[in-house]
């Protein structure tokens, strides 16, 4: 199938294609006025979507299987393999999405996803899951719920593979609740090489009173893969997201992102890392929006790229909506070269401008790694990246 | 050790060294006075190779070879090294591995075997008491967050470590208090060897009451105008630069 058939077409021919009824499925009508993205689309005017939309995909089946019991959640083209104990992990037809998100893609997901797979996380807990992608040319949709408890603190650390996949369009996201008074961890680590699959990452998040978000994601290697979120703050919650991107070849990654600070008090982070060789884009497109009920609100925001290569780009876009005066504020941006100083510094020691260059770049992203505090995924976060810039450093 | 031979380098359209001529002696130590903008930091950035110094003329010779094409990298393999007036901050990368990371690019240039982490610890661990460096400096990320004394006996560690030849010392006495500057020169005079050459660059005379200078030179307007034994010093700070240009007019 080519989702190019979604383009242009009525009510009606659209709920034969998506095999829905309107009347009951608000979905369908945000949808139909958001439309399928294309190059004027607000949310993927930096990112390439009509060749994606244009390819002829095969559809994954979804046929569900018994979830096995095991040390992480396993999840094999959108179908959970198995799951740790303790962990609720099971499918639901859930159509409760939030009717106000930005990207058209959120809608399709979950219109073309039969089920989402629920994930109750409950105490304080850490989770691995792993996404593994094994069919090629191949298009896998599929969205999860992820909520915790309140008052309890969770860490979910999500991980890819997908060496098969080649070729294939993976269109995933979750609905994420952070219950009131409550922290919880994502860690995102992503690489994608050697012309691999494409990924579009749609997701939803709701931090409930009091409640504290932390979403890092860490994106390496050479292909197409977007990350879009809206995240909604209640009263005095926080959200505090990372962003590193590593790009080589002819990638074009990044995110795209709306925080709304809902809620009194609510304060917001959001820095954004990016490295960018040879002809690879990056995208930092931000909005933070300061909503007229959140007074004393605190947003930050800030993005910083370094270009290796000549024909590299970054199109940094971080935007401040304010409806309030009771609040504090700053975003920024910068895009440049490895600073010279240092540079410098590290040659007149005898350490060769090559090494040094390398030196500098990684320290650049150990900044944001480094702020994952867990020892063991840390070490498997900077060997992702380091892995990736030798490999590109050698070719 | 290193001749400067009618030296002229620009600071982008400016000229700043208009002929400079300096021999470091063997086992010496050569300190430079003179007034702000006479091109003290310029000379310490040409000898180094900094990316901000044109060279438009004139010659350096360091081991009777001609170092103003060289790579700033192959000057310190050579054993050239400055400590810097402002140190840089480096986030993210580690102080530990920066200073293995260069000891050991000067080991391999000099055919010797490289340091594991540990080999590496026990020679450090050595020098950072003797310069009341607190452990942990050495964990950190380079000079972040370091106060400009930490920053300046950063220098002096890896001045230690890396056991150069020549060593340029630009301004090492500004912005440390009595203590600081006390254990930065014990540090220094440690390197004397009777065969290391020293170039301290200073405004004031007070680092020269521990590190006991060879040779005063008096630089100004590019050039040096007098060189004199370390009994300079006290003329200066009595009657100031302005009495050696009345002396050589």
């Amino acid at each position: 199938m080519k989702l190019a058939v979604f383009k242009h077409k009525t009510k009606e021919e659209l709920c034969g294609l998506l095999r829905t009824d309107p009347a009951k499925d608000p979905l369908l009508a945000r949808f139909i006025t958001l439309g399928l993205p294309n190059k004027k689309s607000e949310a993927y005017r930096y990112f390439p979507i009509e060749p994606l939309l244009e390819k002829e995909y095969d559809r994954a089946v979804f046929i569900p299987k018994p979830i096995k019991e095991d040390q992480r959640i396993e999840i094999e083209n959108g179908i959970v393999k198995c799951a740790p104990k303790g962990i609720r992990v099971y499918y639901k037809n859930n159509r409760h999405v939030d009717m106000e998100h930005f990207d058209p893609f959120y809608y399709l997901g979950h219109l073309l996803a039969s089920n989402v797979i629920m994930i109750e996380i409950d105490g304080d807990v850490e989770v691995e899951l792993l996404h593994r992608f094994t069919l090629p040319n191949t298009l896998i949709p599929y969205r999860l719920v992820i909520k915790n408890q309140a008052n309890r603190h969770a860490t979910l650390f999500e991980s890819f593979e997908g060496e098969h996949a080649k070729s294939s369009l993976i269109l995933y996201g979750y609905d994420l609740w952070t219950a009131k008074e409550s922290s919880l961890r994502i860690v995102n680590n992503q690489t994608i090489q050697n012309d691999g699959y494409a990924l579009i990452a749609s997701h939803k998040f709701t931090v409930e009173k009091q409640a504290n978000l932390v979403y890092k994601t860490f994106d390496f290697g050479d292909a197409a893969a977007l990350n879009l979120f809206k995240a909604d703050l209640d009263d005095y919650a926080h959200i505090d997201a990372g962003h590193l991107l590593y790009t080589t070849g002819n990638a074009i990654g990044g995110t795209v992102s709306q925080i709304v600070h809902k809620g009194e008090h609510s304060t917001s982070r959001q820095e954004a890392k990016n490295i960018l060789d040879d002809h690879s884009r990056g995208i930092f497109d931000a909005l933070i929006r300061v909503e007229h009920h959140a007074k004393y609100a605190k947003a930050y925001q800030n993005s910083k790229s370094i270009l290796l290569g000549d024909d590299a780009y970054m199109a940094a876009k971080p935007q401040l909506e304010i409806y309030i005066d009771e609040l504090e504020a700053s975003h920024g941006a910068t895009t440049g070269q490895l600073d010279p100083k240092q540079l410098f510094y590290l040659r007149s020691r005898g350490i060769s401008q090559t090494e040094a260059r390398k030196m500098l770049v990684i320290a650049f992203a150990n900044t944001l790694i480094e702020t994952i505090k867990d020892v063991r995924h840390q070490e498997e976060i900077k060997m992702s990246f380091e892995k990736t810039f030798y490999a590109q450093a050698k070719g | 050790m290193m001749k400067i031979e009618n030296l002229k380098a620009d600071i982008g359209t400016k000229e700043i060294l208009k002929g400079l001529d300096l021999t470091l002696e063997e086992g010496k130590v050569h300190a430079i006075m003179g007034p702000n903008g006479a091109g003290k930091s310029t000379l310490s950035k040409a000898i180094v190779g900094h990316y901000d110094v044109k060279i438009t003329g004139g010659n350096i010779i360091y081991k009777g070879q001609s170092i103003v094409d060289m790579e700033p990298e192959n000057r310190a393999l050579k054993g050239i090294f400055l400590s810097f007036q402002n140190p840089v901050e480096i986030p993210g990368v580690n102080n530990a591995y920066f200073l293995r990371t260069a000891l050991n690019a000067k080991r391999k240039h000099n055919g010797l075997a490289e340091l594991n982490a540990a080999e590496f610890l026990r020679i450090m661990k050595g020098h950072l008491e003797g310069l009341g460096m607190k452990a942990d400096m050495i964990s950190r990320s380079l000079n972040e967050g370091f106060s400009g004394g930490e920053k300046k006996r950063n220098e002096i560690l890896q001045m230690l470590i890396l056991e150069p030849d020549v060593i340029i010392l630009d301004e090492i006495d500004s912005g440390l208090d009595i203590d600081a500057l006390r254990a930065v020169s014990e540090g220094i005079n440690k390197m004397k060897d009777g065969k290391r050459s020293f170039l301290v660059i200073t405004h004031y005379s007070r680092i020269l009451d521990y590190i006991k200078p060879d040779y005063i030179h008096v630089l100004k307007n590019g050039r040096i105008i007098k060189t004199a034994g370390p009994e300079l010093v006290a003329k200066l700070e009595a009657e100031g630069y302005e009495s050696i240009e009345e002396e050589i007019r």
